[in-house]
């Protein structure tokens, strides 16, 4: 199985605040794999960094064998990036963003239309994908980002809590996209995610985030094993140390 | 009473007294920036003042009497300092360049006969008179500028006072790039080129508070719904995400521009309106902008909408939402106001030297004082400028993709103990 991220004792600072101390991970290529932590764990920093957002203020990242920060360019051409509470341009509508971000990645009109056609039918977000992004739920909102995420077929999506602040019904949608979509096009997927039960149900591994370190790593069947627990909450609790 | 009010309010002064920026913005600024105004503007009614004391003046003594010399020593006696030239008239005072040669801008003439015809009144045939006539160069605009003209006035009264009432008058010209303009007072002159001296400024402000405002809005939208940050990870040149920002800008700021200049242009043609009441034609008498004097205007107006549009960016990009995104732009807007409410006031060759360095390095005077220049058919002086706000803009567009090629344009937070210990330089494209 290929690797498809790779960090190595990555730090981060923001001046002196250590966001990132020494952070290992591996993902291979095909996984759904989740980052799951407390507020402030470094989360976010962590796929900032990967998606070239940041640069590590030492230790390496490698994506399929990319660094991040000598081949950013490269780099950019095979992932994509969700932030985490994303919006889209307020005054576009879902359509002329779809079309809009298809530019970037669409070698002509063909392939351009095929993808927004794709992007539209993955959002389901129907007739309301005419109307601006400012009139849309949050929820919408949310759908319409991880379509236009996963539109390009990247070989890595890097995806900042794609269901945070959602209602079950929305997330479930979302969770829905991301096993269907990424599985069937060989895109590999990094999320992060404070919802247990999600991370639980649509990871094939996580990772344990606390402090700027993965404290426990596995598929979600061999960690609950590992420690003893019966769901990832607990194992949660259980490594960070509340139980 | 309104329930809940007074909660509210606490709340919300408590917010807003914390805001450091509104604290700077609304507080700071004003205290500053009148004690500024008004130190200009004292100043320049002091210089002014200073001015009328050392005029000067070209006497061309066409008379040679006793009346002419009384005359001459009453000017002396009221700070006028005169060079007396006999056997000149205007015209060639004029075209042999006597007035730079002795440095002065004005002509007072004593027309020939002057002593007679002052003798004659005097010995009892009253309908006999006798006038002086002043020439004065126009130079430029300014609220408080001529005061040759008044002195002139002044003393001629005086003078008739003394002897007889009705015996002199006094008689105005001027002389506009060289040329002489018979019975044309440049105090009429400044008249009519004040409205325009106010209008300018104004009009400027106005466009490049507004333009800033739009950029400053934009980039701090894509920071605040986080879409530039989906743009830095797409596989594109992080600088054409700045370029295709500033060009979107560019292209409100030429809009602007244009319509700036027609603005002008009508403004312009109603002073020919106005001037058909007052028998004076501001084109006729060379006092309009050449087509090239329009060109360079709105060139000049480009390049300055430019550069603050640029610099509206860079400091929006240091905000984290819309609102402080506008407060950070509002530290633009003193080195707006400042010389531009100066600059109707004063114009700017009547300043010391250091506010003059001042006033020029700022780029946002460009179009106000251009606008002057190319009036007064200085195209040169608004070239100047339109190279030194290009460098400068140049410059201000470099640091802003220095800033869009690293990820300082995501962590870097103007703070107001001054910036943070900076990290290791980051990655260049
Ligand atoms: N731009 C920044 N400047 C300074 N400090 C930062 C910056 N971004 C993050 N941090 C700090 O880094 C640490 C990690 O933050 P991060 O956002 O990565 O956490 P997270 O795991 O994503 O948290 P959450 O679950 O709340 O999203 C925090 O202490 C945060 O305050
Ligand atoms: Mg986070």
């Amino acid at each position: 199985m290929k690797t498809a991220v790779e960090a190595t004792e990555v730090t981060k600072f923001f001046g002196n605040i250590k966001a990132l101390d020494g952070l290992n991970l591996k993902v291979n290529t095909g996984e759904i794999f989740g980052l799951i932590g407390p507020n402030g764990a470094g989360k976010t920093t962590c796929l900032r960094v990967i998606s070239t957002l940041l640069l590590p203020t030492s230790g390496t990242v490698k994506v399929f064998g990319l660094d991040v920060s000598a081949d950013a360019p490269e780099v950019r051409k095979i992932i994509t990036y969700l932030p985490e509470e994303a919006g889209a341009y307020r005054n576009l509508s879902g359509w002329e963003y779809l079309q809009f971000m298809a530019n970037f990645s669409a070698r002509n009109k063909d392939e351009k239309y095929v993808a927004v056609q794709e992007a539209a039918e993955i959002c389901g977000l129907g007739d309301r994908l005419r109307d601006k992004v400012k009139t849309y739920s949050k929820g919408m909102k949310r759908r319409l980002l991880i379509a236009r995420a996963l539109m390009p077929k990247p070989r890595l999506a890097i995806l900042d809590e794609p269901t945070g602040g959602l209602d079950v019904l929305h997330s479930y949608h979302i969770r829905g996209i991301i096993k269907r979509y990424a599985k069937n096009r060989d895109t590999t997927v990094l999320l992060s995610s404070h919802n247990m039960l999600e991370v639980e149900h649509l990871c094939d591994k996580v990772a344990l985030v606390n402090k700027g370190k993965v404290v426990a790593e596995g598929k979600p069947a061999e960690l609950r094993d590992k420690y003893g627990s019966v769901n990832l909450e607990d194992v949660f609790a259980k490594v960070v140390g509340l139980a | 009473m309104l329930k809940g009010f007074g909660t509210v309010l606490t709340k919300e002064l408590r917010e807003l007294v914390r805001d450091p920026k509104i604290l700077l913005g609304m507080i700071i600024v004003p205290l500053i920036m009148f004690p500024v105004l008004g130190s200009i503007m004292s100043f320049s009614i002091q210089s002014a003042a200073e001015q009328a004391k050392k005029a000067s003046a070209l006497v061309l003594d066409r008379d040679g009497g006793i009346y002419a010399t009384a005359f001459m020593e009453n000017l002396k006696a009221n700070g006028v300092k005169i060079y007396n030239l006999t056997n000149v008239n205007p015209e060639e005072a004029v075209n042999r360049g006597l007035l730079s040669e002795y440095n002065t801008t004005q002509i007072i003439e004593i027309p020939n006969g002057f002593s007679e015809n002052i003798t004659r009144h005097l010995a009892g045939e009253t309908n006999v008179t006798t006038y002086v006539k002043l020439y004065s160069v126009f130079s430029g605009t300014g609220i408080v500028e001529d005061v040759g003209s008044s002195l002139i006035d002044l003393l001629v009264e005086r003078l008739n006072r003394q002897y007889a009432p009705d015996l002199m008058k006094t008689s105005k010209a001027s002389i506009i790039k060289g040329q002489i303009y018979e019975n044309v007072d440049p105090r009429t002159l400044s008249g009519l080129m004040i409205s325009q001296a106010i209008a300018m400024p104004i009009t400027i402000m106005i466009l490049l508070t507004y333009s800033m405002q739009i950029a400053a809005t934009s980039v701090a939208m894509e920071k605040e719904e986080k879409t530039l940050e989906t743009l830095l990870t797409l596989p594109m040149d992080r600088f054409a995400i700045l370029m295709g920002k500033l060009s979107g800008s560019i292209l409100v700021a030429g809009i602007g521009a244009l319509a700036y200049m027609v603005g002008f242009n009508y403004h312009m043609g109603s002073f020919a309106s106005f001037s058909a009441v007052s028998g004076l034609d501001l084109a006729s008498v060379g006092l309009a902008p050449s087509l090239l004097g329009y060109v360079l205007l709105g060139i000049s107006l480009f390049v300055t909408l430019l550069s603050a549009l640029a610099l509206a960016v860079i400091l929006s990009a240091f905000a984290e939402d819309v609102r402080s995104a506008q407060s950070m732009v509002g530290y633009i807007y003193p080195f707006l106001f400042v010389p531009s409410l100066a600059l109707m006031y004063v114009d700017i060759n009547m300043l010391p030297l250091a506010a003059r360095i001042a006033l020029y390095a700022i780029p946002y005077t460009h179009p106000i004082i251009a606008s002057k220049a190319v009036t007064m058919g200085d195209n040169l002086t608004a070239a100047l400028g339109i190279v030194y706000v290009a460098i400068f803009t140049l410059v201000i567009m470099y640091v802003a993709s220095r800033l869009f090629a690293t990820e300082k344009i995501l962590t870097m937070k103007l703070k107001f103990k001054g910036f943070r210990k900076r990290e290791k330089s980051a990655v260049a494209e």
